[in-house]
């Protein structure tokens, strides 16, 4: 069976390996001179402690190269669309499962092979890329603290191969029930861009509770490089979010925000230091400055008004990762289970 | 047109009692949510035979094949294919060969692929004789079968289901796209096989053309709406039955002792296909043999004819 899967997909692994090498040796190439210009960068920056300003400066990391790394956001649907749905749908279309079918080898003998050959392609050749687009964002991970937002995290470490094993599987259980390839090739696309959207945007911020730091309304707080922000605001004295409106300056110059705070939310003795403030200001700013300001900041921070940051650290980036990789691996399995149950009980 | 009235009676089976059958179902029925595709289909082939498989457009012909592939599940009744249950086990499909009816190969592929496939798919594969016989054809093997044309492909697709060494093989219209001569080569590629094979192979085959089934086959299987008119040794059959050429006069005393198949008047005659339970005693009949072509096409007419759907199945062994 196996030879049967190589000599149908020979023709597509080559040109799968071709892309291979050819995406490979732009990041290789421009990979290493990011990461020299980054090592340079990085040791003159220590000897003159200006490391932590590098991120207004500096840019690093070819566009082009860039952009190609962005694109492999779509190697695990492409994957699902091209491979995966004509697999069993293309034989059924073509009449080609009733050759098969009554060779000496079962139906589900067959899927195992075929599947199981796709499979592992998939996440082999998921996992170059991956791999590959990890090794390449090393210095910008490092400079820009990305690593964890969406868009970056889809595109390294391990989920990029999970998504490939999913794409892949739903292509296969798509074709297998629907039999036609342009139909299972619609079906793979809305079902993987709906499962990762909402798996991206609705999900991943809750694998873990996110860690919530209480700051004071008179300093600013961000957490370690490279952590996911997920949210922040201001509460009272009692915890309670306050809802900010949208910052609106009245004629006399007084904002209806200040510090992050409503001034209909003020108590009355801070309120009374509103228009000192804003009158010892040249230019109004919803922050402010000067002397009378910070006589009204303190009053905010002692009447108990707090600033807080919601987070997902980067120390969790890793089980973060494992979490989403192994919710798409389950969707997988359950897929192709699907996919063997169909092709065995439903007549050909 | 006659009503034929009633069950018919089995059809006579040369081998009843004697060789074991190849092929067996009782009852067959498949049914799919608008129609049934195949009713009660009780039919018995004896190994090492050629059967035809005759029958109009949707009468079940495609149905029947598959189910004894083990390509489709019967909805209804029992099909033994070689004494068992045609099943997912690779015993059983290394016992038969399948070929569908637009004789799908992979086109990108060539018959050498096909070839090399096959013996990794296969426990018995008789590699050689499949080249053999394609090289005396003078078909490509290493061109994409894609572009052979549809005798060459026709002839890629026997070779395979023959390299397996089937016991049991089932083909589905394999000569419908085929033009004269690659038909009878088709058919002497089948009947050389069949022959070779010494009786442990049983071949069933669907086809329009009932002078080729004449040539090849011996055995014969009807179906009209998804039901079997007829099963049995096309010998039989053919003895069976009668053409009646006499006066135009009321035929209830004939169709008494024997079963009118199909009548067709004119003013002042008539012409009967007869299914015979008997001698024929009116003189005012000349009685003459049927070739098989009349016969097939007397239980297709009378199928066609509106007042005949009740028409029940006959050919069943009890």
């Amino acid at each position: 069976m196996s030879w049967l899967v190589w000599r149908q997909y020979r023709v597509q692994a080559a040109i799968a390996g071709g892309l291979l090498a050819a995406f490979a040796l732009v990041l290789l190439v421009t990979g290493v001179q990011m990461a020299s210009q980054w090592r340079s960068v990085l040791s003159a920056c220590t000897a003159d402690h200006s490391c932590s300003s590098l991120v207004n400066s500096l840019s690093l990391g070819n566009h082009a190269a860039y952009d190609l790394t962005f694109l492999t956001l779509i190697v695990p649907a492409v994957i699902g669309l091209l491979i995966g749905a004509p697999a069993v749908a293309g034989e059924a279309e073509t009449g080609t499962s009733s050759f098969v079918w009554t060779q000496s080898v079962t139906r589900g003998r067959w899927l195992m092979a075929k599947a199981g050959w796709l499979l592992l392609a998939a996440a082999v050749w998921g996992g170059c890329i991956a791999a590959l687009v990890t090794w390449w964002s090393g210095p910008r991970n490092a400079l820009y603290g990305n690593a964890f937002q969406p868009n970056d995290f889809d595109l390294q470490g391990v989920v990029p191969v999970a998504y490939a094993l999913f794409g892949m599987a739903l292509g296969i259980a798509a074709g297998a029930l629907l039999r036609r390839t342009l139909p299972a090739i619609a079906v793979t696309l809305a079902g993987f861009i709906g499962v990762r959207v909402l798996v991206a945007e609705i999900v991943r911020p809750h694998y873990m509770t996110a860690v919530t730091t209480y700051y004071s309304v008179r300093s600013s707080w961000t957490p370690s490089s490279g952590s996911w922000v997920l949210g922040g605001g201001v509460v009272n004295k009692s915890g309670q979010l306050l809802a900010v409106p949208d910052i609106v300056v009245n004629q006399g110059g007084v904002p209806n925000v200040i510090l992050g705070v409503p001034v209909g939310d003020l108590p009355a003795p801070c309120k009374a230091l509103v228009h000192a403030a804003v009158g010892s200001m040249s230019r109004v700013t919803p922050n402010g400055s000067g002397a009378p300001m910070s006589h009204l900041a303190s009053c905010i921070a002692s009447a108990g008004f707090r600033q807080f940051t919601r987070y997902q650290p980067i120390s969790r980036y890793w089980a973060f990762q494992s979490i989403e990789a192994c919710i798409f691996l389950a969707l997988a399995a359950a897929l192709v289970g699907i996919a063997f149950r169909t092709v065995r009980r439903r007549d050909a | 047109m006659t009503r034929p009235e009633g069950r018919l009676a089995a059809a006579p089976n040369a081998d009843a009692g004697g060789a074991r059958a190849a092929i067996e179902t009782h009852g067959l029925t498949k049914r799919y949510p608008r129609v049934t595709a195949l009713s009660d289909c009780s039919i018995s082939i004896p190994a090492g035979r050629i059967s035809a498989l005759v029958g109009p457009n949707g009468s079940g012909k495609t149905t029947l094949l598959r189910m004894l592939a083990g390509l489709a599940r019967p909805t209804g009744g029992t099909a033994a294919v070689l004494g068992g249950a045609p099943r997912q086990d690779p015993a059983f499909l290394a016992d038969i060969g399948y070929l569908a009816q637009d004789i799908p190969l992979y086109r990108r592929l060539s018959a050498d692929d096909h070839i090399r496939a096959g013996a990794h798919l296969n426990p018995r594969w008789d590699d050689a004789a499949a080249r053999a016989r394609l090289l005396d054809l003078r078909v490509p093997l290493g061109q994409p079968v894609g572009t052979l044309s549809g005798g060459q492909r026709a002839q890629v697709a026997l070779s395979l289901a023959l390299a397996k060494q089937p016991r049991v093989l089932l083909l589905d219209e394999p000569v419908a796209a085929l033009d004269p001569l690659a038909r009878r080569q088709f058919l002497a590629t089948l009947t050389s096989a069949v022959a070779d094979a010494a009786g442990d192979l049983t071949v069933l085959l669907s086809s329009h053309v009932i002078a080729d089934l004449e040539r090849v086959c011996d055995h014969m299987v009807l179906l009209t709406a998804s039901r079997v008119q007829l099963c049995g040794d096309i010998d039989d059959l053919l003895a069976a039955h009668k053409v009646l050429v006499g006066p135009r006069k009321d035929t209830s005393a004939l169709e008494r002792a024997h079963t009118v198949v199909q009548s067709t008047r004119t003013d002042r005659q008539s012409t009967l296909l007869v299914r015979l339970a008997g001698p024929v005693l009116d003189p005012a009949y000349q009685v003459s043999d049927v070739s098989l072509e009349d016969l097939v096409l007397g239980y297709l007419g009378a199928d066609a004819a509106p007042e005949n759907a009740h028409l029940t199945a006959v050919g069943e062994n009890s």
